[in-house]
């Protein structure tokens, strides 16, 4: 606790404040637009923080991290395009609350969720670090692979009202995962001969893809006419039923977030969507879900922030990114003769706890950043709409061009962008495509990765206890998917009715 | 950072290809050059430029093509790239560039966790003989350097490459929590990579990859153990292929003086580098040497592949779960033909015109956002999609409201990217 305190004294100083301020308020603004995440910004920022005095230079870089987990709901929200793989979830829902008249409730509820996930998650990185470590060790390849099977059946049963468009979705994000060169082997899949697809299908791009082109398309396909975009009703903020419904979500959400984004394959997308999952289970509105329920925003958003404060806990104690921005973070240390590891916290006390002790200054500014901001943030949506879409496109292509600097992926962008608009049209989620690009390779590579290790022995996935009781939840989960009938018909004449009114 | 100063007249701009993305080695290296020339050199206009892609093939194959006699380019490369070149297929390689210099590199350590039976090289490399299965090795992505060292080392106690059952991860830091949790027999990687878990003692370093001992690594290189093997992860420069002895004179002579500068050496200092520097002659030979022994480890590793033993009827291979995920794809995308054919989907006329210009306009950017450059794209693909998405017929007057706004948009978009962030985007020099 004293090392804490003597952070807290690191942190405000005037100038390391204002290098954490400058990180939050960037962060919010990166987090904002679609493809330029925080682990980009942070690489192009590093030459240029040679000269800094590396507290502040991480710092500054903390700051962006937390700030782009906060500025990515928004549009999310507010447009239905996430420009980044954590904040998927958080649209499902969050758009429909802001169709309904309540953007302003979601996006509220998002950032006081984030805040709270924020502290009480910084606050656990604080005490619980060792406990975190010996968690990460134990999980193994087998390990991984049951739990991003858990995660698969959790999609398609979860999401969308049809189980059997849930896993076209799935599958097709599988498909698109798995193009590229296989990382255990060397060999090139499904890269039909063109050079530009041996490195993979960048998320990044496939998110700006479905989501925002995905969206404009589908937008201009309804014709001039429709707009069903309700105007903001009630208080701009929440209200009192919101915030009832909204704190336990935070809570859980928190609780799902920190330890999974702990884990040295973790990552946003798992605690998200988990969190959606257990809400949705728990919530006596089940039938809400999908449809702008305030719970599945609370809970995502808050396990998003607070996976966010997981990933440092590999990080500074292992030296072991787990997400992209992460391994810049990780380039950033050593940039600064630092490494990250064991004997971080005893050789570098100061700087780490001074680093910490930023983190909970920066939730509280970034609270106080953008709830304020709420409003003007709502009132992106008064913006006349071929504007408003024109400046998506235009945003999105930037992002999509300046991730690589390639013009393959505007045409990639375009392409994915086509698929999102036809999954739109057979009522497809969309969100399963993500799931299973990114967790897809990873389910793959753990897969024959604990097979080698165990050099074949395919009972080890059963034999580790933890390993078996991820497949055993996987199965039950699974179990409860095959009780409910499918809802494929009944989804389609609910369209089809749509249509006709 | 704010890189697009205008050139100082007489100074040529010396364009270093970085052939990855913003923030890996490659990349970290260009970066370092730039500053420390701009250092050393006041008024020299110097730029990275990143082409990242399946293991720097195709930042060569650019290099290769449109750099040809330039002497005012330079391109970062590796080792890496001598595996990727040939485990990739690429039709061009890095013998068709001029050599320059080798810069840094960082020599390979191979560990152990604390609690391990193994206490030296000797023992490790004696279990490996006799089951080589058993030993499961962990490192970096298949064909980088930590895969090379331990196929190499195979080959040298006369164990064919193909008989390691080596364990990719992402990379050495990855492979870091399996062999901390027990999951690998050893781990092999760059020596920072496992630096803190060293100092802290819960690592134990066999062996290290050095031609003899190195400084401040408390370990035996594997040479001293009987195996005639030493490998660095090192990174060099070479400049394009068509240049006269003279630039190339000049170019080798310009990078010897940045890596002799006391701003180099600090940069090598601070960023855990190790010095390699070597031009020239030595160089050239140098570089031949690497490609042939790795080509020759490679060859032969692809000759005999095949999958290792299995007790199992099933085995997996890279192709199976893709395979059979195409196979379910097909059959629930049919499904799913045969269950819509039997609701119309209606999308209005309004709608289809609307969609069809929306994705003409898509697909015509990529083709026009080089070359008439971002803000001239960027205008156009804002006003199509805004007039299209009007619900009345665009006029004259709209068009022009629109082409006003998105020329306005896209030009503060411009430079908070370009001056700001420091994103180079294709577009007219202010």
């Amino acid at each position: 606790m004293g090392e804490l305190l003597h952070g807290f004294a690191v942190a405000l100083t005037p100038a390391n404040l204002l290098w954490g301020l400058a990180g939050t308020t960037l962060g919010t603004a990166v987090g904002v637009l679609p493809g330029i995440g925080p682990a980009l910004t942070v690489a192009l920022l590093l030459p240029i923080t040679y000269t800094l005095d590396p507290t502040a230079a991480l710092i500054m870089f903390a700051g962006i991290y937390y700030g782009a987990m906060y500025g990515g709901s928004t549009t999310s929200i507010l447009l239905n395009t996430p420009g980044e793989s954590a904040t998927i979830v958080t649209a499902l829902d969050g758009h429909q609350m802001a169709r309904n008249g309540r953007a302003g409730a979601a996006l509220a509820t998002a950032a006081i969720g984030s805040f709270v996930a924020g502290t009480l998650a910084t606050l656990a990185l604080s005490v619980t670090a060792p406990l975190m470590v010996k968690l990460a060790l134990a999980f193994g390849s087998p390990e991984y692979f049951a739990l991003m099977v858990l995660a698969f059946v959790m999609v398609t049963t979860m999401l969308g009202d049809s189980r059997l468009l849930g896993w076209l979705s799935l599958l097709l994000g599988l498909m698109l995962g798995f193009v590229g060169i296989d990382g255990l082997s060397g060999h090139a899949r499904f890269t039909l001969g063109i050079p530009y697809l041996l490195d993979g299908i960048d998320p990044v791009i496939v998110a700006i893809g479905l989501f925002a082109v995905g969206e404009t398309l589908w937008i201009a396909s309804l014709g001039p006419a429709i707009d069903e975009l309700l105007p903001v009703r009630g208080s701009l903020w929440m209200n009192k039923e919101e915030w009832s419904r909204s704190w336990k979500p935070w809570l859980r959400g928190t609780a799902i977030g920190f330890p999974l984004g702990a884990l040295p394959a973790g990552g946003a997308e798992l605690p998200t969507l988990m969190s959606y999952a257990i809400e949705k289970r728990l919530s006596k509105r089940p039938e809400e879900f999908g449809r702008g329920a305030i719970e599945a925003v609370a809970g995502p958003e808050a396990a998003n922030n607070a996976s966010a404060a997981g990933t440092l806990v590999p990080l500074l104690t292992l030296g072991l990114p787990t997400s992209a921005t992460a391994a810049v973070l990780l380039a950033a240390f050593q940039q600064f003769g630092l490494q990250p590891g064991p004997l971080l916290f005893e050789h570098e006390s100061a700087l780490v706890w001074g680093v910490i002790a930023s983190l909970y200054l920066g939730n509280a500014m970034l609270l106080i950043l953008n709830l304020p901001l709420v409003g003007v943030w709502v009132k992106l949506l008064s913006i006349p709409r071929p504007w408003l879409y024109g400046g998506i496109l235009v945003v999105a292509s930037l992002g999509a061009f300046s991730v690589h600097r390639s013009a393959g992926d505007l045409i990639l962008m375009a392409i994915i962008g086509v698929i999102g608009f036809a999954l739109r049209l057979i009522d497809a989620p969309v969100a399963p495509v993500m799931i299973g690009l990114i967790l897809g390779p990873a389910a793959d590579q753990h897969l024959r990765r604990a097979l080698a290790i165990s050099q074949g022995d395919w009972t080890v996935f059963f034999s580790r206890p933890l390993s078996a009781a991820l497949l055993l939840a996987a199965l039950v989960i699974a179990g409860w998917g095959l009780r409910r009938t499918s809802a494929f018909a009944r989804s389609a004449s609910a369209r089809q009715a749509k249509i006709e009114t | 950072m704010l890189i697009a100063l205008p050139a100082i007249a007489g100074a040529q701009p010396l364009v270093i290809t970085a052939p990855a993305a913003p923030g890996g080695g490659w990349d970290q290296t260009a970066r370092a050059m730039q500053r420390v020339i701009i250092d050393i050199e006041p008024g020299a206009n110097v730029q990275v430029e990143n082409v990242p892609g399946a293991a720097g093939t195709i930042g060569l194959a650019r290099f290769i093509q449109s750099e040809r006699g330039n002497p005012h380019a330079l391109m970062v490369t590796g080792l890496v790239m001598v595996s990727g070149v040939i485990t990739n297929g690429s039709p061009v390689t890095l013998s068709q560039t001029t050599p320059i210099a080798r810069l840094t590199g960082e020599y390979e350590v191979i560990v152990v966790p604390a609690s391990s039976r193994f206490r030296t090289l000797g023992d490790l490399v004696a279990a490996f003989k006799s089951e080589p299965g058993a030993i499961a090795w962990g490192g970096g992505s298949a064909g980088g350097t930590d895969d090379l060292l331990i196929r190499l080392l195979a080959d040298q106690i006369g164990l064919p490459a193909s008989r390691v059952n080596y364990i990719a991860f992402s990379g050495g830091g990855a492979a870091l929590a399996a062999v901390l949790g027990g999951q690998l027999a050893a781990a092999v990687s760059g020596y920072s990579e496992f630096a803190g878990q060293i100092a802290a003692g819960q690592l134990r370093v066999l062996a290290v990859s050095s031609p003899g001992r190195v400084n401040g690594i408390d370990a035996p290189s594997i040479r001293e153990s009987g195996i005639a093997l030493d490998l660095a992860n090192w990174r060099a420069i070479v400049a394009p292929p068509g240049l006269s002895d003279a630039e190339q004179a000049a170019l080798t002579e310009r990078m010897t003086r940045m890596a002799t500068s006391a701003q180099w050496q600090a940069t090598l200092e601070r960023s855990g580098w190790d010095d390699l520097f070597l031009a020239g002659p030595e160089f050239r030979q140098f570089l031949l040497a690497e490609q042939s022994r790795i080509e020759d480890v490679l060859r032969r590793l692809s000759t005999n592949d095949q999958p290792p033993r299995s007790t199992l009827a099933i085995t997996m291979t890279p192709m199976t779960l893709p395979a059979t995920t195409a196979l379910i794809f097909t059959m629930a995308l049919a499904l799913v033909i045969a269950k819509s054919m039997r609701r119309q989907i209606a999308i209005n006329s309004a709608g289809r015109r609307m969609l069809i210009a929306i994705v003409f306009a898509l697909a015509i950017l990529p083709a026009v956002f080089i070359t008439i450059g971002f803000i001239a794209a960027s205008t156009m693909l804002f006003a199509i999609v805004a007039s299209t998405l009007r619900a009345t017929r665009p006029t004259a007057r709209s068009l022009i409201v629109d082409v006003t706004v998105g020329v306005v948009f896209s030009t503060i978009l411009f430079v908070v990217f370009t001056r700001g962030l420091g994103v180079s985007l294709p577009g007219p020099a202010f």
